[in-house]
């Protein structure tokens, strides 16, 4: 018996250990991440995380410490008393065990009331943000598998449409309006706030603010089919000016091509089926069903930001989009290379 | 082949008694003999062995799938392949071998810890199991004929409606459905009936085994949840078939409302599963502490507040779709107390362990390896209960680490618990120590080596479901170490599975009661017989077997000549009158064949429904058609 | 051992013909699973009226009240032939038996022809939109139960007429009437729903 139960502090504390070693690997890489709160909401929720993970560990702790304790052949307190014949210690020893399960059961309805105020408390301070002034409103429309977004305004001709990068000023409350094309999607930027998902048929809303500048990571967090895995947004964090900049110079139309090269790279934009579904402001290109590319030079990522928007990456993608991302809807369009060469670069122009 | 004659009256009678009931039990012969069986333990055994056999091919699901996720960007598997796989992995665990698998114990176990000879529906059961077969190789046709379902194990429309996903596959699982929920309901149904009305005479309700109180539970429980997933899958199958509108947003459909319906079972569903569990902890602790349960009634109370509570929650599943506020405040706040009614019991656990005389058999370490991981993943349930937290952890690996935790901690430890206390009483052999103890350290590391790290990678924001990720993200190691755990965790199943060969037939001969255990099934062979007792047991005492021998009572003048029960009141279980079971019969067989073409063939063409209904109703008749002689013999 | 505790039961019955017979809560199970799924489908239905704005869709006539109220008589009514017969049952009273089981037949009949009348002057199907969908799933399932129920209930009459029958049979007599209350009494809320919904919880015309 007592080598037994040398094993099981031994494994147990094995056991531990293994939990801390992942928990030191992991401290490194914070894209993402739900404990690195950039804003008050994440900043909230991290807070109510280490709270309940410290006390519910604590908790764990003083469990297992007992369970184990079960083990041991001396019980402080008690002594041995004879089972063999009855199968059941004296009434003392039965009451005054049944005395302490009340008692634990009294601390955890306590312990569970004070978790369910903390959460109830946590969750009402951060919807406090909507009453803030002067929000910024953004539609997130979840398509399969890429984000749309529109910056709202009363002035129709100020509405932003843009596609899998958002900015954000810095600082100020930023509301989400979510609807879905398709099927259910989730719009989650961990660093900035929970998720929210996007459900046909419905219109939700999260708010979220950075509070301080920034680029977070956010993907798509209710499965939506073949490609839910490349559904990620970028959400750029700029202080107010830089913020305006950005928004005038998108609000611009696209960029006229200013070499024969980017002419000949438009007229391949024009000539081919990508106008079906890709509108570019300022061409005749208005089709609604996947991005818009008016800026897309200027944005970060391809294919809602499954690799970086480089030429090489670009060619890749618009040669063989299913390689990239199988299953995905874009087209598969035959080009040679004499005409990729130049569209290529016009996308890049548009900056 | 008797029991020990010492438990059991001397009567003059005795020989003669035991002979007709070995004839009037006896299985017939031959194949088509094997298809009428309608004892217990062998349809008991049955389900137990086929839902082993999905718990294998959900666990080689599972192996591809972390062989896929062990780093970034790895080609292994194809996005469609992975999706077929997790959707597959999850159907299979949750209905082929997780509820299977806690009713076939059930129906082996609690006939005779009710100290009877069978269920109270026995052809009823038959027709249970062939119906779950069916359903088995319906989703396995589907998965080899490269039609797996691929939209997730709950099927959220629309993705999952005829638009997004077209062809069979989502049909086949839905349908797949059908027949697992029919089967528990069938099983749930008689489980009731049995329990409330063939116990012995004198195991009042507050006599009865934890374990039963556990398996009453859940069957209603079952009763009352299962209905929500036929509807919400009917909902999908016809959307997607006859082109109705119930989940359809173009027409007023809800997406969200399948969500509830579906979630209304859903989260009773795994309730449903540990439960059992528990029932499965309390009876290897009294029996291996060597003393009586501290707190019977706290433990009675809180399982059946457990059962109603889990009602209560399931819109916790749902916290990220934009609800009121105060409404899911209430679901916060259920979704947190439930964690008392499983508290209490664990509570009262470790007591009796304190407090008795632990005997770390190899069953018992589950039970102390059920506690670690169970209690753990309750305690990440209480993080999920809090709706901030929730809303950044909800589907992400935290969740997936969270039910693993719950489910594997909280059923699948407690469920190799039972089998290692068991398998002396089913196969008559006990299991090697050494090799289950080795295999007892082997699973527990491999759980925690695979399941631990998936917290972390949950909140470092890896999302679940996702065929790959890329290699900025930082996921690497620890998706690495978990694939690592999976390994292991394959390597302790080999084990089990060593271990069982072995035993069987090198293992040491068990006799009637190895252990020395309280409940009523350790009175029979081990191997029990087919009537399970010579004669039927009456209690005067909650642990029956630690009442001295000669405090026994025992029942007679029930007929030995054909398959006769006895049928005791609800509350005080007084004999009330004589019950004559069915024997063996083809019926079960064949109505489950009808019934299964009518729902198979409705998949493909909605008229199947009418012809399924015929000629099963035309089975039904022949099955339930009078068979001579019309009255049974008197006394 | 030289005492041995013996506990006779050879003096109780070999069948019983009351709500005491595990086959009676067989059927009571029945009943709380079919309740169960009525009742989810219910509560869809009201959930899924909350989120429309124009109920029942346009297009969709309003039900005819007539037929399906006075077809709630027989219905009814054949709760009767159910009670007689389970009482008959008990009593080992073969006229009665028939009896009671025949006017069930007939009465439940008549209702269920006056339904499916009631069907073809409906102007939708489950096709049309989501309140046909779900007019037609509880005609549907009800219907489907109901016929069952009525086959069975056919099949006992046949027996007894033929006079192939033991106290098995007339136990299944008893305890049908479990399932055929249930049914009858379930009708009510659905008939309520499907009938009068439109009325009640209609937007107003």
């Amino acid at each position: 018996m007592k080598n037994n139960t040398r094993q099981i502090f031994s494994t147990f504390a094995g056991v531990l250990g293994v939990a801390c070693l992942s928990l030191l690997i992991s401290c490194a890489g914070h894209q993402q991440s739900a404990v690195d709160p950039a804003g008050p909401q994440s900043g909230r929720i991290d807070t109510l995380w280490w709270s309940f993970f410290w006390l519910l560990g604590a908790i764990f702790v003083i469990v297992m410490v007992l369970t184990l304790m079960t083990l041991g052949r001396r019980h402080r307190g008690f002594e041995q008393e004879p089972l063999e014949a009855t199968h059941k210690p004296s009434e003392e020893t039965d009451s005054r065990l049944r005395r302490i399960i009340a008692g634990a059961t009294v601390t955890t309805v306590v312990i569970l009331f004070v978790l369910i105020v903390a959460s109830v408390g946590t969750g009402k301070a951060n919807s406090e943000l909507q009453n803030k002034k002067n929000p910024l409103t953004i539609q997130v429309t979840g398509n399969q598998w890429w984000w749309q977004l529109e910056y709202m305004n009363s002035d129709p001709t100020k509405i932003l449409v843009t596609a899998n990068e958002m900015h954000i000023p810095v600082g100020r409350p930023v509301q989400i309006r979510g609807i879905s094309n398709d099927v259910i999607h989730s719009f989650w930027v961990p660093n900035l706030n929970g998720k929210r998902d996007l459900i046909p048929s419905h219109v939700t809303t999260q708010w979220m603010e950075a509070d301080h500048p920034g680029v977070f990571r956010g993907q798509c967090a209710e499965f939506c089919g073949l490609q839910h895995a490349h559904m990620a947004i970028w959400v750029i964090a700029e202080p107010e000016d830089k913020f305006d900049a950005w928004m005038r110079a998108q609000l611009q139309p696209a960029a006229g091509p200013s070499t024969p090269e980017l002419q000949r790279g438009r007229q391949v934009f024009m000539n081919n089926a990508c106008v079906y579904c890709h509108e570019i402001q300022g061409t005749t290109a208005a089709g609604q069903n996947g991005p818009d590319l008016t800026h897309f030079g200027s944005r970060r990522g391809i294919a809602a930001n499954t690799v970086p928007n480089t030429a090489g990456n670009l060619a890749g993608w618009i040669l063989d989009p299913q390689s990239l991302k199988p299953g995905n809807h874009m087209a598969t369009i035959a080009l040679n290379s004499t005409d990729l060469q130049p569209l290529v670069e016009y996308l890049e122009s548009l900056k | 082949m008797t029991a020990s004659q010492d438990i059991y009256p001397q009567t003059p009678n005795l020989a003669h008694d035991v002979d007709q009931l070995e004839r009037s039990w006896r299985h017939p012969r031959g194949i088509f003999g094997w298809f009428s069986y309608t004892t217990h333990q062998a349809i008991g055994m049955r389900y137990i062995i086929t839902a082993f056999i999905m718990l294998l091919a959900g666990g080689v699901e599972a192996l591809l799938m972390r062989t896929q996720l062990m780093h970034a960007n790895n080609g292994f598997l194809s996005a469609d392949r992975y999706n077929e796989l997790f959707t597959t992995h999850g159907t299979t665990m949750m209905f082929l071998f997780a509820v299977p698998m806690m009713e076939g114990m059930a129906i082996y176990l609690v006939p005779l810890m009710c100290g009877t000879r069978n269920v109270a529906f026995p052809r009823l059961n038959a027709f249970g199991y062939w119906i779950f077969v069916v359903g088995v190789l319906f989703l396995y046709w589907g998965v080899f004929t490269n039609a797996a379902p691929d939209m997730g194990w709950f099927a959220y429309p629309p993705l999952s409606g005829p638009q997004f996903t077209p062809g069979k596959r989502t049909d086949y699982w839905a349908q797949m459905i059908t027949f697992t929920e029919v089967s528990a309901l069938c099983v749930a149904s008689e489980l009731i009936v049995t329990i409330s009305k063939m116990r012995a005479p004198g195991m009042s309700l507050n006599r009865m085994p934890l374990y039963v109180w556990s398996i009453l539970t859940q069957s209603f429980m079952v009763i009352f949840a299962m209905p929500a997933i036929v509807l919400a899958s009917s909902y999908l199958l016809s959307d997607r078939t006859v082109a109705t509108h119930f989940v359809n947003p173009a027409e007023g459909g809800d997406p969200l409302l399948y969500q509830h319906i579906f979630w209304f079972f859903g989260h009773p569903e795994v309730y449903i599963i540990f439960i059992p569990a528990l029932g499965f902890v309390s009876a290897i602790v009294v029996a291996h502490a060597r003393r009586e349960i501290v707190g019977y009634t706290a433990m009675v109370l809180s399982q059946i507040a457990n059962g109603f509570i889990a009602f209560g929650l399931w819109v916790h599943h749902m916290f990220a779709t934009d609800l009121p506020q105060i409404g899911a405040a209430y679901f916060t706040a259920s979704s947190m107390m439930i964690a008392i009614t499983s508290g209490v019991q664990i509570f009262c656990w470790i007591a009796t362990l304190w407090s008795g005389r632990p005997r770390l058999t190899t069953a018992l370490h589950f039970v102390y390896g059920f506690i670690a991981i169970f209690v753990l993943g309750g305690l990440s349930g209480v993080v999920l209960a809090s709706i901030p937290l929730d809303l950044q952890v909800h589907d992400t690996f935290f969740v997936v680490a969270h039910f693993h935790y719950v489910l594997i901690g909280g059923a699948v430890f407690p469920l190799f618990g039972a089998f290692y206390h068991w398998f002396p009483k089913m196969t008559g052999r006990m299991m090697n120590e050494r090799l289950g103890r080795l295999n007892f350290w082997v699973l527990f590391i491999g759980f925690n080596l695979t399941f631990f790290p998936m917290h972390i990678l949950g909140l470092k924001g890896m999302p679940r479901r996702v065929y790959t990720y890329s290699p900025e993200m930082g996921w690497d190691q620890l998706n690495f170490l978990a694939t690592v755990g999976a390994w292991v965790i394959a390597v302790g199943g080999l084990l089990f599975i060593a271990n069982v060969l072995w035993s069987r037939k090198k293992g040491a001969i068990a006799g009637n009661n190895p252990w020395d255990a309280d409940s009523l099934e350790w009175a029979a062979a081990s191997p029990p017989p087919n009537y399970n007792f010579e004669y039927l047991p009456a209690v005067t005492s909650r642990y029956p077997l630690w009442v001295p021998g000669a405090d026994r009572t025992f029942v007679t003048g029930t007929r030995s000549d054909r398959r006769e029960v006895l049928v005791t009141t609800l509350m005080d279980a007084e004999p009330h009158h004589r019950y004559i079971l069915p024997g063996p019969s083809i019926w079960p067989l064949v109505a489950g064949i009808c019934v299964s073409i009518g729902f198979v063939g409705s998949v493909f063409n909605a008229w199947y429904v009418t012809w399924g209904a015929i000629i099963s109703g035309l089975a039904l008749i022949a099955w339930f058609w009078p068979k001579r002689p019309l009255e049974p013999a008197d006394e | 051992m030289s005492e041995v505790r013996t506990l006779d039961v050879s003096g109780l019955k070999q069948y019983e013909i009351s709500n005491q017979a595990p086959l009676w809560w067989g059927q009571l199970m029945i009943v709380f699973i079919e309740g169960t799924m009525f009742a989810i489908l219910i509560a869809a239905y009201f959930y899924t009226r909350l989120r429309m704005d124009v109920w029942p869709p346009p297009g969709d006539q309003y039900p005819h009240l007539l037929l399906p109220s006075v077809a709630l008589i027989p219905l009814v009514l054949s709760c009767l032939g159910t009670y007689w017969a389970g009482d008959s049952a008990k009593k080992n009273d073969r006229a009665g038996m028939l009896g009671g089981l025949g006017l069930n037949l007939v009465l439940a009949g008549i209702a269920l022809a006056m339904r499916i009348v009631e069907w073809h002057s409906l102007n939708f199907n489950w096709m049309t939109d989501i309140q046909g969908s779900y007019v037609w799933a509880f005609l549907g399932l009800h219907t489907f139960d109901y016929i069952g129920d009525l086959v069975f209930t056919a099949v006992l009459f046949v027996l007894i007429a033929i006079g192939r029958y033991g106290p098995k049979q007339r136990q299944g007599v008893y305890v049908d009437s479990v399932v055929w209350y249930f049914l009858v009494a379930i009708w009510i809320p659905i008939y309520v729903v499907i009938y009068w919904g439109p009325v009640i919880v209609g937007t107003q015309q």
